[in-house]
């Protein structure tokens, strides 16, 4: 019941909480407690729980082009596509001690690392492909000689 | 009627015209409209595409033409064909229909380790989205230009359409003139990039491929694509029905049509459809100007990315490849395998590469529609 009441305050004053406390221009739950606090780096935790954490984010990120809510069996991840200076939001779910969130500053790391896996992976398509082709040919090429000399045995 | 009666009447119908409406830019626009044009016409640069392109450039750059909007919640001649055709991306895949059921795989089916080389080609793509973050696109915007390096324009297109639509008159022309430019480009890089031993490689004629090969193809490679890269399947899947239609040899009819009048009246649409979202209010910042200088680089990368791979495989294989094929990984279909053909021959006379190339040039293709659906799959 408390927590509803909070959750419900909240929302009220939801515009007032949206241009309040940042960190990178990603909004900070209010009444959350910092855990570490570093120039890239922002975890906190909050009594709310999952879905009211991820409610209050997508309200106060709902005029904000490029953000994406990504649903993890462990977590809503927010990610910035755009050009926010934070570039990801984890809020953890199903924590019996509160609800642990994370705030990440947009950083080369995560671009180059994506990009060299992506490009790993073009790879690996196309090297699953090549597998696939030979097998298939094989076996293909086997057969057909196969039925040619038995045409040719006839 | 008093003079100023008639006056007003003069002024109200030179309202309605263009001259009243006209602003300056507009003229710039008609210039670069203009020059596709004289390319394709003149210099037979991508002609069914450019001409298409550019007479759309030219044609909605005038004050008032109803075009590209919409007139009593009725969308307008060119807003129609852009929002079937563009819009719900369906130009790109039936373009793709007609390229499958004109392909031949055999030379990559004989020889399947030159679908490396179309990985290895798509180099530039990830190095120029660096380049393109960098400068200020946003993520979205930067895999939609780096893509252009794959020199191909369905799948530029389609991928632009996807993430960002606001630049596909400039992707998509800066994709198409740079296929056009493919024999100018390509070669000093080639060059620079080969010792004249490498140049003068033989490689060993291909085997012949049994048409059960060639039709079980386009199903193979459906059906892994559909399960690696889900999201690029509308583009393979038509690639690879056209190409099943084509081989199966049963329905030549339908076979005729995708690549005969149904790929001439989707080129037209999709011409014209690019072209006309090239107004000046859009296309005139630094954004289409650096897409340009950028796509070029990003050609030149994806080059050196295909003779790298090569290079990189001849030190495990006992065949050496001619690296000069490698150049042919960028895609570009015939246009690139027909540049290694040609470089080859100015080395050695008898050495003959073109289908040899025509591997790495297939295998560009899909590997350009991967990096496009791991694009994709990064944003969706």
């Amino acid at each position: 019941m408390k927590n509803w009441i909070f959750f419900l305050a909240l929302v009220f004053f939801m515009p007032v909480a949206s241009h309040g406390e940042d960190f990178l221009g990603a909004p900070v739950i209010p009444q959350g407690t910092t855990i570490k606090k570093t120039e890239d780096r922002l975890e906190m935790k909050t009594q709310l729980s999952h879905d009211e954490v991820i409610a209050f984010y997508r309200k106060a990120l709902k005029d904000f082009e490029d953000i994406k809510f990504r649903n993890w069996k462990d977590a809503t991840y927010i990610e910035d596509d755009g050009k926010m200076p934070w570039h990801s939001i984890t809020v953890s779910k199903g924590g019996e001690h509160g609800t642990e969130i994370v705030i990440v500053k947009d950083n080369w790391t995560w671009i180059i690392g994506t990009l060299i896996l992506r490009y790993i992976g073009v790879f690996m398509v196309l090297m699953i492909l090549l597998i696939g082709m030979s097998i298939s040919g094989k076996i293909i090429s086997r057969s057909v000689a196969g039925m040619q000399a038995k045409k040719a045995g006839n | 009627m008093t003079a100023n009666e008639i006056l007003d009447l003069l002024y109200g119908t030179l309202r309605t015209t263009g001259i009243y409406n006209f602003q300056w830019n507009i003229v710039i626009m008609w210039g670069v409209g203009c020059l596709f044009i004289y390319l394709a016409i003149a210099k037979k640069y991508e002609p069914l595409l450019l001409l298409p392109i550019g007479f759309g450039i030219f044609i909605v750059n005038f004050p008032l033409v109803p075009l590209m909007g919409y007139s009593h919640g009725h969308a307008q001649l060119l807003q129609v064909f852009y929002h079937y055709g563009l819009e719900w991306e369906v130009i790109p895949c039936i373009i793709f229909l007609g390229l499958g059921a004109m392909t031949d795989f055999g030379p990559l089916i004989a020889n399947p380790k030159t679908l490396l080389v179309g990985a290895g080609a798509q180099l530039g793509v990830f190095v120029t989205f660096t380049g393109t973050v960098l400068v200020g696109f946003t993520l979205k915007e930067a895999a939609s230009v780096s893509i252009i390096g794959g020199a191909d324009g369905p799948t530029t297109i389609y991928l632009t359409q996807h993430l960002a639509p606001q630049l596909l008159g400039a992707n998509a022309l800066a994709a198409y003139s740079y296929m056009a430019m493919v024999p100018l480009i390509q070669p000093p890089i080639m060059r620079m990039m080969t010792n004249e031993k490498e140049r003068k490689i033989r490689m060993r004629q291909l085997r012949p491929v049994s048409r059960q090969e060639k039709i079980l193809f386009p199903l193979v490679t459906a059906g892994i694509i559909a399960l690696l890269v889900p999201s690029v399947i509308p583009l393979m899947g038509m690639f690879m029905l056209g190409n099943l239609m084509k081989e199966s040899g049963v329905v030549g009819r339908l076979t005729d049509t995708a690549q005969g009048s149904l790929m001439n009246i989707v080129t037209i649409f999709l011409g014209i459809s690019v072209g006309a979202t090239m107004h000046a209010d859009k296309f005139l910042s630094w954004k289409p100007l650096f897409i340009f200088s950028l796509g070029l680089v990003d050609f030149a990368v994806c080059t050196i990315g295909g003779i790298v791979t090569v290079k990189i495989m001849n030190l495990f294989l006992k065949e050496k490849i001619n690296p000069l094929i490698g150049s042919a990984g960028v895609s570009a279909v015939p246009m690139a395998a027909r540049v290694s053909q040609m470089q080859g021959l100015r080395y050695d006379k008898s050495n003959h590469l073109l289908m040899h190339a025509v591997g790495p040039n297939l295998a560009g293709v899909i590997g350009s529609a991967a990096a496009a659906g791991m694009f994709i799959a990064m944003f969706d």
